[in-house]
Parts: structure tokens; sequence; C-alpha cells
């Protein structure tokens, strides 16, 4: 299944693209996806240990890193705002 | 109404969007582009502005209708701008309006508050042909966490 994530800010620089598309086994899980792109590329250790960034899934803060994916997801990694 | 914009915006224009005979009370915010210098001393020549459009637009309409049901608001419009910003550009404005200037007043202050500590925009500080991300402000947060007692903000 094909997931979005979407990134922000100073992510989005370090990483030098705004999104990117990625392939997971189908019931994939929030938690079991960030370890696979942990290991995928090392860079998403240093965003996924950092407690400042809040994870959304389709516009709602994810508060269970076992809520399953679906196939057209987008996640997004949000550092603190600092906007206004 | 919310608006996230790349074009600047008339200060006059948005005041008449929201007058009414039935109101007493008008509050503004505007938020504008500081000319700035840095505890490194450098200089900044303009901000960037980022933003998670869908997302920014579904909490700041949480944000307005809470503002709204707390203070019995008549309206409440909030527009925000995102690219590249000069110094002293307008930023964000907030308008709030009521019967009593109490409600109004207080309104203006929470949304602002709950803007900067929690919607999806980023501000990158421009050198030159530089830009770094502007780190958040704890104070940002502490100014919202203020209003906890008084607006249930979840």
């Amino acid at each position: 299944m094909k997931i979005t994530i979407k990134y922000f800010s100073w992510i989005r620089v370090k990483l030098k693209k705004g999104s990117e598309e990625f392939d997971f086994e189908k019931n994939t899980s929030f938690k079991t996806a960030s370890n696979i792109l942990i290991k995928k590329h090392p860079y998403f250790k240093e965003i996924f240990d950092d407690s400042s960034i809040k994870f959304f899934l389709n516009l709602s803060e994810i508060e269970d890193h076992e809520i399953i994916l679906k196939d057209g997801d987008v996640i997004a990694l949000l550092p603190p705002v600092t906007g206004g | 109404m919310i608006k996230i914009t790349n074009e600047d915006f008339n200060l006059e224009e948005e005041f008449l969007k929201i007058s009414s005979k039935k109101n007493g009370a008008y509050s503004f915010f505007l938020g504008t582009v500081r000319d700035d210098i840095l505890k490194n001393k450098k200089k900044i020549d303009g901000i960037f502005l980022e933003c998670y459009q869908d997302l920014a637009h579904q909490q700041l309409t949480k944000i307005r209708n809470q503002a709204i049901q707390q203070w019995q608001l008549t309206e409440c419009n909030i527009v925000h701008r995102i690219g590249s910003l000069g110094l002293g550009e307008k930023i964000v404005l907030v308008i709030t309006s009521s019967k009593h200037r109490a409600n109004s007043i207080s309104a203006c202050e929470y949304v602002i508050d709950n803007l900067k500590a929690n919607v999806a925009f980023w501000k990158f500080n421009i050198f030159g042909e530089n830009q770094e991300a502007v780190e958040f402000k704890k104070k940002d947060l502490d100014k919202f966490l203020q209003w906890s007692n008084i607006v249930k903000t979840n």
C-alpha cells in the first residue's frame, strides 16, 4: 500500500523535499512503518526520536502509535510551530 | 472567515467584512515582520512562511469556533499570509467583534495566543540568499497555556 509522508520546516530542509511516497505491506502499523523507515534511512531516527515532533495521520494527531495504516494515508511530520 | 493567502490584505477591507450595527466593539491583532537583529548579530532581510494548509485551516476553524462560543462573538476573522515577506509587511490579522469590548479583547488575545502555539505555520528568517528556521519559543506555549483555566482547548 502507498503512504505519503509530508515534511515541514527543518525536516523539509534537511531532506530537501516536501513529501515522499513509501510502499508498505497491508495492515502495517504506524510504529512498524516508523521502524522500517529508520532502518531504510538513518535520518529518520533523529526525527522519530525527537519528542518535540508531532505526527499527524490524515489531519489528526497520532496518539496511538499502533494505529494501522491504510492505502492512500497521509502522514505529516510536524516540528514545533512558529507562525503568527 | 479563515484565509491563508500569498497576497497582502487591506485592514479597512477586512474590517468592513465584519462591520455591523449590532456590534459595540471590535478588537484587532496585526502581526508584522520586525526588522530584527538576532542573538548572533545577524540582521534579517525578511521572512518566509511555510504552512500545512489543510491542517492549519482545520486548526484555525476550531480555534475560531471556540472563541465565538466562549466570548459570544458576533464574528471572528483570521487572515494569515504565507510565502516571502519583507520587513514591515503584514503577517497575520485577527479581528473579533462583539456587543461589548471585554469579550472582543479577550477573544482576540486568545486566538493569536492559540495560533502561535499550535497552528501549522513555520517561519524562516531570510539572510540574503539563505533561510534559517525560526526556533519555537517556549514563552508562546506558556502564554497559550494560561488560557487552559478559561477555555476548554482540547
